[in-house]
């Protein structure tokens, strides 16, 4: 099991090195002049250019961050090699550069909006474990019924549903037509995290923008939920029970459940690794504060260090929770390390 | 019930069921149409009130104090925290003192002295004329910030020692002088009678002792200014900016307690929370322009909202323009470029596309600088038969209608620029002039234009300070960064210089005003549109200025009693 573990750690390694290449390359290999994108697309006095190329790992430079001249009185280029490796170097120091239009360390923007961005994914994990989960209990166990039909029906049109206009609809719904028709007496925020002048409570500000995280995933569950535990329903082992004369809750409670949970929990952990990199369409819509508007606002200006650093924190913690879940199949499941043993 | 809905479901039923269903749909979708007329539209008109917190929108800003102050949603709340020495007066059309009583200025315009007010920042600190000596030396000195410099110093290059200390060879600016507290003297390394122009830039601010023992991050967040209102907690990233009224402010007192900025990623999601009203004043999506200007009527003067006239649509000193390679390919042509602007239809491009959110430009300089004329580029205009005598004259046509020119138009596609280069593409079709489109992404534009290796393309130049001189010299002195066309005409050059050395105002704006019809006959660069404001205020706004800048007046802002 170790040895298990050490490999998928080491196999990290060339993974993160060859994607953290593949990043560098497509900034090397994007046209234009960064300096323009710094400058706002403005001229500046020539010293103020060479100051930014020197900061920007363009050309060499001294410790005052004042370029160096060779003895035609030009300036040295840094080689795209090097330019990598200081990358790297950076990297390692926990260096992702410094964003082109807020002008401050990309590691302090994204320290500020992971906070949101867990919250966030932490609440819709939780709505669709609880309403997935409940949803294809009740549908699997009351088979063909009306309970049954609705669940179907609903979960089809949440899967169809893409987020962002869910998000706006409810947007529409709870914070401008239910304000209308009660007078402003009852609305929910449209946007944003709260912050001190919200005239609602901050918790308000989580239930448009989870549920509309969650819908997608919840509606995944509740199928994956249905179609698991009718699977299990028809196992020997059920008839067994049944014929001992256990009760049909005691059943599904201790017997059905546990096992058609397996692969429910696996997709909602996987599901939780991609809401941890950020919902780009939910934040966007909803002004969330977290790292996928960031991302999105930093594609949008082409803030080219902001989207390296924010990709390259993504795929750490994409890695994280995939090797995490790869290490919790090979407790679940002893034949994966049974395999990795005969692989030797 | 619970029965029937526990049973299986019939054939029939679920039939019935799915018919109920499609029913109350369609029921839903014939709902109340005007569902967004909102409590920001509905609010009832009282008499104004001293007090109360205005909540307004900005985007993200880049940066709120003097160091990187330059896009306008930093602006707008660097603008309320810091003066500066002087200010233009847009409904007047005159430079005002602002945190200086007076100023004067030598015979040939190369030295300015400011006799500063008596005034305190937030801090209780007393603004000494050494603050301003520092707050404008930070913009330029590179060891301010090593890390991230700032890229505003050149607004300063025209001041004595700048190049040194930019340079780095230096630790202030020699030109900058304080003989005593309430005494700044500026020097300049050449002529320039504009300067207290320059002087306004909201950048160009003082700024406290105390800024030199926090970190650049610190005082970024929570800057310490001499403005009429001052910081409440630090800018949350992303999400508001607080601001309240600053007491010991030396000029009359802000009417408002405080100002929310609340930031919003887009100006859709900010117009939404303004119609659920939860924003005071926001812009609006060009999608949006028409419906607003009917719904809350438009503002009687384009920049002020009052209740009933919350829409504002006046002219910005911002201009949008075609700008011609004059040094190499077919633009080099003087003839083709008249014919090519003569060609275009902007007022149909200001009606189809921005819903009449811009105006047809008649020159580069906008309404609202003072020196504008109407019409002071001859060939700035619609008119298809002209172009078209002027084409026949130098570019006959074949038998085929073809006149064997071919043009490309480099711009980038997104911003809505894609569509007004179409709709030029066009009309220079009617004309008989094949043209195409390149459209890289914006950095390669802005690299292609830096290097000159295009036809024509496109861009917008917003005004640093309202002058005639700051359209004219940056655009068309040769050389200058900002001179894309690669223009070069020595009688420009040399009349711009004599200009700026001119200090009697009437006389400069009289040849500047001749410098921008010699630069219209050559027509390097073909004016489009002129930007106009697109915000909107709530009922409960009893009065906002927001000049032509867009720079808010939040100091004498009232909100209606509620």
């Amino acid at each position: 099991m170790g040895k298990y573990i050490l490999k998928r750690v080491l196999q990290f390694i060339p993974v993160f090195i060859g994607v953290t290449i593949i990043l560098f390359a497509m900034k090397a290999i994007v046209p234009g002049d960064p300096i323009s994108m710094i400058t706002g697309g403005r001229s500046v006095p020539e010293q103020t250019r060479l100051q930014l190329e020197v900061e920007n790992n363009m050309i060499y430079g001294n410790e005052k961050g004042q370029p160096i001249y060779d003895e035609n009185g030009e300036t040295i280029p840094v080689p795209i090699w090097e330019q990598y490796a200081r990358y790297m170097d950076d990297l390692f120091h926990g260096d992702l550069g410094t964003s082109y239009s807020k002008k401050r360390p990309v590691t302090d923007i994204f320290a500020e909006k992971y906070p949101y961005t867990i919250q966030l994914a932490a609440c819709a994990i939780c709505l669709e474990a609880i309403m997935g989960i409940g949803a294809g209990l009740i549908s699997a166990v009351k088979r063909y019924s009306f309970w049954d039909i609705m669940v179907t029906l609903v979960t089809s049109v949440l899967v169809a549903v893409p987020a962002f206009w869910l998000g706006m609809i409810l947007q529409l719904i709870f914070g401008i037509w239910i304000k209308d028709l009660t007078g402003g007496a009852f609305s929910m925020p449209i946007s944003g995290a709260g912050g001190p002048n919200s005239p609602y409570q901050d918790w308000m500000h989580y239930i448009l923008p989870a549920f509309t995280l969650a819908a997608v995933s919840t509606a995944y569950t509740a199928r994956i939920m249905r179609s698991q535990l009718l699977d299990v329903l028809n196992q020997d082992y059920i008839r067994t029970a049944k014929a001992k004369g256990l009760s049909r809750r005691s059943i599904i409670i201790h017997h059905a459940l546990k096992n058609a949970l397996i692969p429910v929990v696996t997709y909602i952990g996987i599901d939780f690794g991609a809401m941890m990199a950020g919902a780009i369409l939910t934040e966007t819509v909803f002004n969330w504060p977290g790292v996928g508007s960031e991302i999105y606002r930093a594609i949008s200006s082409r803030d080219w260090p902001l989207v390296m650093g924010g990709v390259t924190i993504i795929i750490v913690v994409v890695m994280v929770i995939n090797l995490l879940v790869d290490i919790s199949y090979a407790f679940l499941d002893p034949r994966i390390r049974l395999g990795s043993k005969s692989e030797k | 019930m619970a029965e029937f809905l526990n049973k299986p479901v019939g054939r029939r039923a679920f039939v019935g069921g799915a018919l109920a269903t499609g029913v109350l749909a369609a029921l839903a979708g014939c709902g109340q149409k005007g569902g967004t007329d909102t409590a920001a539209g509905s609010a009832s008109a009282g008499g104004s009130a001293s007090g109360g917190t205005l909540r307004y929108y900005i985007n993200n800003p880049v940066c709120i104090e003097p160091f990187n102050l330059q896009e306008d949603q930093g602006t707008q709340v660097g603008f309320q925290l810091f003066d500066s020495l002087t200010q233009y007066n847009f409904e007047e059309g005159k430079l005002e003192c602002l945190a200086c009583e007076s100023y004067d200025v030598n015979d040939d315009a190369t030295e300015f002295t400011f006799h500063l007010k008596a005034a305190k920042f937030h801090d209780g600190t007393d603004v000494k004329a050494a603050n301003w000596k520092y707050g404008w030396e930070r913009i330029v000195n590179p060891n301010t910030n090593t890390e991230s410099p700032s890229v505003i110093g050149y607004h300063l290059a025209m001041i004595e020692g700048y190049d040194a200390l930019a340079a780095g060879e230096a630790e202030e600016m020699t030109g900058i002088t304080c003989p005593d507290d309430s005494t700044l003297v500026v020097k300049l390394s050449y002529s320039y009678a504009d300067f207290p122009y320059v002087a306004s830039h909201p950048a160009l601010a003082p700024i406290p002792d105390c800024a030199k023992e926090m970190s650049q991050t610190e005082f970024g967040l929570a800057p310490v200014g001499n403005g009429p209102f001052k910081m409440d907690g630090e800018w949350v990233d992303g999400q508001y900016i607080n601001i309240v009224r600053f007491d010991d402010y030396y000029g009359d007192k802000a009417i408002l307690d405080g100002v929310n900025f609340m930031i919003q990623k887009d100006v859709e999601t900010a117009y939404k929370e303004f119609q659920a009203g939860n924003l005071d004043v926001s812009d609006v999506p060009v999608a949006s322009l028409a419906t607003a200007a009917e719904e809350y009527g438009t503002s009687e003067d384009g920049y002020t909202i009052t209740p009933g006239h919350q829409f504002l649509n006046g002219t910005e000193p911002s201009t949008y323009y075609l700008t011609c390679n004059v040094v190499d390919g077919p633009f080099t042509d003087i003839n083709l470029r008249h014919a090519v602007s003569m060609a275009i239809n902007r007022q149909a491009i200001c009606d189809t596309l921005f819903h009449g959110s811009r105006t047809p430009a008649d020159n580069i300089v906008p309404p609202g600088i003072d020196g504008y004329e109407e019409g002071a580029w001859e060939f700035s205009k619609y008119d298809v038969d002209a172009a078209k005598a002027i084409l026949d004259e130098y570019y006959p046509a074949d038998a085929d209608g073809n006149r064997g020119l071919e043009l490309t138009i480099t711009s980038n596609q997104d911003g809505g620029h894609k569509e007004v280069m179409d709709s030029i593409i066009s009309d220079l079709a009617a004309v008989g002039i094949t043209c195409v489109a390149d459209t890289p992404d914006w950095a390669t534009v802005l690299d292609r234009y830096q290097k000159l290796d295009y036809q024509f393309g496109r861009l917008g130049w917003v005004a640093d300070y309202p002058i005639m001189d700051n359209f004219l010299y940056p655009l068309f002195y040769t050389g200058n960064g900002d001179n894309r066309a690669g223009y070069s005409n020595t009688a420009v050059d040399e009349a711009l210089m004599a200009a700026r050395s001119t200090v009697d105002d009437a006389e400069r704006k009289a040849a500047l005003q001749e410098v921008n019809k010699t630069i219209g006959q050559d027509m390097p660069v073909i004016p489009l549109m002129f930007y106009t404001h697109t915000a909107v205020g709530g009922a409960n706004v009893a009065t906002l200025y927001l000049d032509p800048q867009k720079k808010a007046d939040l100091s004498k802002a009232q909100l209606v009693e509620a």
